[in-house]
C-alpha cells in the first residue's frame, strides 16, 4: 500500500515533469509555424493521467501482463499502474479514493453499498474454479462426480472418508480407498473462497445456516483439515498430501494437473455432472445472463442449464464515480475498452488467465454504469 | 573568532535540536502505534469483554447479509470474536521453539565462547549470525517444501511412540504442517539470536574464575555448570526472552507451515494451529469488506494483546540481562582491586 503510494507519487511528479516538457516542445514547434506538428502537439499537451489499480491477485496477471501494455497503444496519454493486494484492499482503497479501480472476485455487499451509494461494480470478465484432489489410483481422465452437498459434508467434517457412501453413490464402479479425508481451505482472504463457500451455500441449507458465505469464512472445526495461502499453497498442500480435497482458481488448472491432481465433474441445478470446460462456463454465463440486474452484482453460482459449470464468477472494477472530469475521462474510455470484445475482451489477453470474455447482453449493461462515472 | 564562535554556536543548537528529535522519535512511534491500537481496539473490547481471551470461535458472521446490533455495536449477524485458539497456538509454538533452541544455542555458545579461536571462531560465528538474517519466507516455502512431509512421514510417527508416557504426543499425525512444525520452524529463527546473545555472555566470565575451577581440577563440564551458568544466570534468562518475543512474533514462516486451525484448539502435537500475527497476516483483507469494520477492530485487538504479550517479555529481558551486567561489571570492580 505505502509502496503503491510513493509509485503513485513518484509517477505523478514524473508526469508534472512530461507535461513541463510537453509544453515547451509545444511552444517550439508553433513558433516553427508547422501546422501539422503544432497539432499533434497539442494533443500531447492534454495532462497525462494515471490510473491506478489494486486488488485481486486473479485480475492482476490480466491487468499487469496483458492490459497495461496493451493500453498504451490505445490511449498513449493514460498510464496504468497495477498492484495485487488482494480484493478487500483494492476495494477498501477504491472507497477511500487512493486508487481509481479496485479490482475484486467479489461485488460490495448490501450495507457497503448503503455506506457509499457512489461506488459501481462494474464486470470486467468472467472467471471459474474447480475442486481438486489427490486420491491415488484414480487416472488422468477419471473425474470424481461430487454435489455441493457432498462437498459441504466434507468441509464440515460430516463425510470422513473416501469411501463414504455419499461419494460413492455418485461414482459407481470407481474404487474409493478407506481413507481420512483432508480438506483444504483457503487461509487467506481469497475471492476462491468466497464462490466456493456461495456455491456450498446455494446447494447446501446445513452450511448456509453454519457457515454462509464470504471471502473468508468461520470454517467448521475439522480434525486434521487445514489452512493453507494463496492458490499456490493450495496445489502444493493438494500435491504433497494424499487423500486430501480443496478448491483452485481456475488459472492454476494446467499447473495443478501436471501435479498429478485431478479435478471433479461438479453436480449442476439441472443434475448433471459437468467439468469447468470453456463451454460449459460459456453456457452457465449465457443462462445467468437475463438475472443480471442494472447495478450488476449477482452471484452467478449453480445457474440452470443441461451443461452449465455451476461455479463461475463476474471479476469486477469497483469504480467511484465520483471522480474529476479529467481522470472520469479517462476511466470511462479504459473500462470501455476493457469490456470491449475487440478490446480488452480479446481471447488474445483472456486466454493466457484462463478468462471468458462477458457475454453481449452484460456489455450494454456494463457501458450503462461505466457511463455513471464522472457525476 | 567572534564570528566562528557564534557559527560553531548555531551549529551546536542545530545538531541539539537534531539530535534531541531524533532520539525521541522511538518513544513517539511506540505511543503512537500503541495508541493507534489501543483506540482501533474499543469496538472489539466493547463487543466481545472478556469472551476475547476465553472463546474458541472466530467468526466475522454473514457479511453478505443484514447488520444487528450486539451489546451496542453494530455487527453483522453472527459475529464473534474468540482469540483463545490464536493465543494458545502462539504461545505453544514459541514455547517448543525454545525447548529446542534453548539447549542448541547454548552448547553452541559455549563451543563459540571457550574453543574455538581465531578462524574458525569468527568463520562459525559469522554462520550463526547469517542464519539470523536468513528471510522467514524463505525458511517458511523450505518448511512447507521440506520439513513439513518429514514430520508427516518420519518424525511424526516416531514421536508417537512416546504417546502412551505423553498423550499430547500420539497421533494422529496428519499433513505434517501444524503445532510441531511451527516450533521446529520457529526454533532455527531463533537459535542466531539466543546463541550470539549467550556466546557474549559466556566471553565475559571474568578468566580468573575459569581458571580458578581448572585449577581445583574441574572438569570442563564442571566449570561450565558450576562457575559459568550461575554466573551468566539472569543474562541467560534474559537471552531466552528475546528469543521468545521473536518467536511469537514471527508472522510469515508461521503462516505457511501451521496449518492455519481456525475454531478449535490443538489436540495433539501434529495438530493445525494459528498463531496472533498470522491470523492478523491472512485474514486483514477479508476484514476490510466487513462494512462495519468490526473485523478490523477484532484484528486490532489481537494485535494489541501480541504487542502487550511481546513487549512484557521483552521488557523483562531487558530487566534481566542488565541487572546481570550490573552485577558482572561489580564483580570486574572487586577484581580490578
Amino acid at each position: 500500500m505505502l509502496k503503491s503510494r510513493w509509485a503513485g507519487a513518484a509517477l505523478a511528479l514524473s508526469a508534472v515533469i512530461a507535461t513541463a516538457g510537453c509544453g515547451a516542445a509545444t511552444n517550439n514547434t508553433a513558433n516553427a509555424g508547422n501546422a501539422v506538428q503544432n497539432t499533434a502537439g497539442a494533443t500531447t499537451a492534454t495532462a497525462p493521467i494515471t490510473i491506478n489499480e489494486t486488488g485481486s491477485s486473479l485480475l492482476y496477471p490480466l491487468f499487469n501482463g496483458q492490459w497495461i501494455e496493451a493500453y498504451k497503444s490505445v490511449d498513449p496519454n493514460v498510464s496504468i499502474t497495477a498492484a495485487s493486494t488482494g480484493s478487500g484492499t483494492g476495494i477498501a482503497q477504491a472507497i477511500a479514493g487512493t486508487v481509481q479501480i479496485g479490482a475484486s472476485d467479489a461485488y460490495l455487499s448490501d450495507a457497503q453499498m448503503q455506506q457509499n451509494p457512489s461506488m459501481v461494480n462494474i464486470p470486467l470478465a468472467i472467471s471459474a474454479q474447480q475442486v481438486m484432489y489427490n486420491v491415488p489410483g484414480l487416472t488422468g481422465d477419471q473425474h470424481l462426480k461430487l454435489s455441493g452437498d457432498v462437498l459441504a459434508k466434507i468441509f464440515s467434517g460430516k463425510i470422513k472418508v473416501w469411501d463414504d457412501a455419499a461419494i460413492t453413490s455418485l461414482n459407481p464402479g470407481v474404487k474409493l480407498p478407506h481413507q481420512p479425508i483432508i480438506p483444504v481451505h483457503r487461509s487467506d482472504s481469497s475471492g476462491d473462497t468466497f464462490l466456493f463457500t456461495q456455491f456450498l451455500s446455494d446447494t447446501s441449507a446445513d452450511w448456509k445456516n453454519a457457515v454462509g458465505f464470504g471471502t473468508s469464512v468461520s470454517w467448521p472445526a475439522v480434525a486434521g483439515a487445514i489452512g493453507v495461502k494463496g492458490n499456490d499453497g493450495v496445489v502444493q498442500a493438494l500435491a504433497s498430501n494424499k487423500y486430501s480435497i480443496g478448491y483452485v482458481g481456475i488459472s492454476w488448472l494446467d499447473k495443478a494437473t501436471q501435479q498429478g491432481l485431478g479435478y471433479a465433474a461438479l453436480k449442476n441445478k439441472d443434475g448433471n455432472f459437468v467439468l469447468p470446460a470453456k463451454e460449459n462456463i460459456q453456457a452457465a454465463a449465457q443462462a445467468g445472463v437475463s438475472n443480471v440486474p442494472d447495478d450488476e452484482r449477482i452471484s452467478l453460482i449453480d445457474e440452470p442449464g443441461a451443461n452449465s459449470y455451476p461455479i463461475i464468477n463476474f471479476e469486477y472494477a469497483i469504480v467511484n464515480t465520483k471522480q474529476p472530469a479529467d481522470m472520469a475521462a479517462a476511466l470511462k474510455k479504459f473500462l470501455n475498452w476493457a469490456i470491449d470484445p475487440n478490446g480488452g475482451n480479446k481471447d488474445q489477453y483472456l486466454s493466457p488467465v484462463h478468462f471468458l470474455p462477458l457475454p453481449a447482453e452484460i456489455e450494454s449493461k456494463s457501458q450503462a454504469q461505466i457511463n455513471k462515472i464522472g457525476g | 573568532m567572534k564570528r566562528v564562535s557564534s557559527r560553531s554556536k548555531i551549529a551546536d543548537q542545530v545538531f541539539l535540536v537534531a539530535t534531541g528529535l531524533c532520539a525521541s522519535s522511538p518513544i513517539l512511534f511506540l505511543l503512537v502505534i500503541t495508541g493507534i491500537v489501543v483506540v482501533q481496539s474499543i469496538p472489539s473490547i466493547r463487543l466481545m469483554g472478556w469472551d476475547f481471551l476465553t472463546s474458541v470461535t472466530w467468526n466475522m458472521g454473514s457479511t453478505y447479509g443484514a447488520m444487528t446490533v450486539k451489546n451496542g455495536v453494530p455487527v453483522p449477524a453472527g459475529a464473534s470474536y474468540g482469540a483463545l485458539p490464536f493465543i494458545v497456538g502462539t504461545l505453544a509454538s514459541s514455547v517448543i521453539a525454545l525447548l529446542i533452541a534453548v539447549p542448541i544455542s547454548l552448547l553452541t555458545a559455549m563451543i563459540l565462547a571457550y574453543r574455538v579461536r581465531g578462524v574458525v571462531k569468527s568463520a562459525l560465528s559469522i554462520v550463526v549470525e547469517l542464519l539470523a538474517g536468513i528471510p522467514s519466507v524463505v525458511i517458511g516455502l523450505w518448511g512447507i517444501v521440506v520439513l513439513a512431509p518429514w514430520v508427516s512421514s518420519s518424525l511424526g510417527p516416531l514421536l508417537t511412540h512416546v504417546g502412551w508416557v505423553i498423550p499430547f504426543f500420539s497421533g494422529p499425525v496428519g499433513t505434517g504442517m501444524g503445532l510441531l512444525t511451527s516450533g521446529l520452524v520457529l526454533a532455527l529463527m531463533v537459535v542466531p539470536i539466543i546463541t550470539a546473545t549467550t556466546r557474549d555472555l559466556l566471553e565475559q566470565v571474568p578468566i580468573l574464575y575459569r581458571e580458578g575451577g581448572i585449577a581445583l581440577g574441574m572438569t570442563s563440564w564442571e566449570v561450565v555448570r558450576l562457575i559459568c551458568l550461575p554466573y551468566i544466570k539472569e543474562g541467560m534468562i534474559g537471552a531466552v526472552a528475546l528469543g521468545w518475543g521473536r518467536a511469537m512474533g514471527e508472522t510469515m514462516a508461521v503462516l505457511m507451515v501451521s496449518g492455519s486451525a481456525i475454531n478449535y484448539l490443538p489436540q495433539n502435537l501434529y495438530s493445525p494451529i494459528s498463531t496472533m500475527a498470522a491470523v492478523i497476516a491472512d485474514q486483514l483483507d477479508s476484514a476490510m469488506t466487513d462494512a462495519s469494520h468490526m473485523a478490523v477492530h477484532a484484528l486490532s485487538e489481537l494485535a494489541l494483546v501480541l504487542l502487550v504479550l511481546t513487549l512484557l517479555t521483552n521488557l523483562v529481558a531487558r530487566l534481566l540481562v542488565n541487572r546481570s551486567r550490573g552485577t558482572r561489571r561489580a564483580g570486574m570492580g572487586v577484581k580490578a582491586g
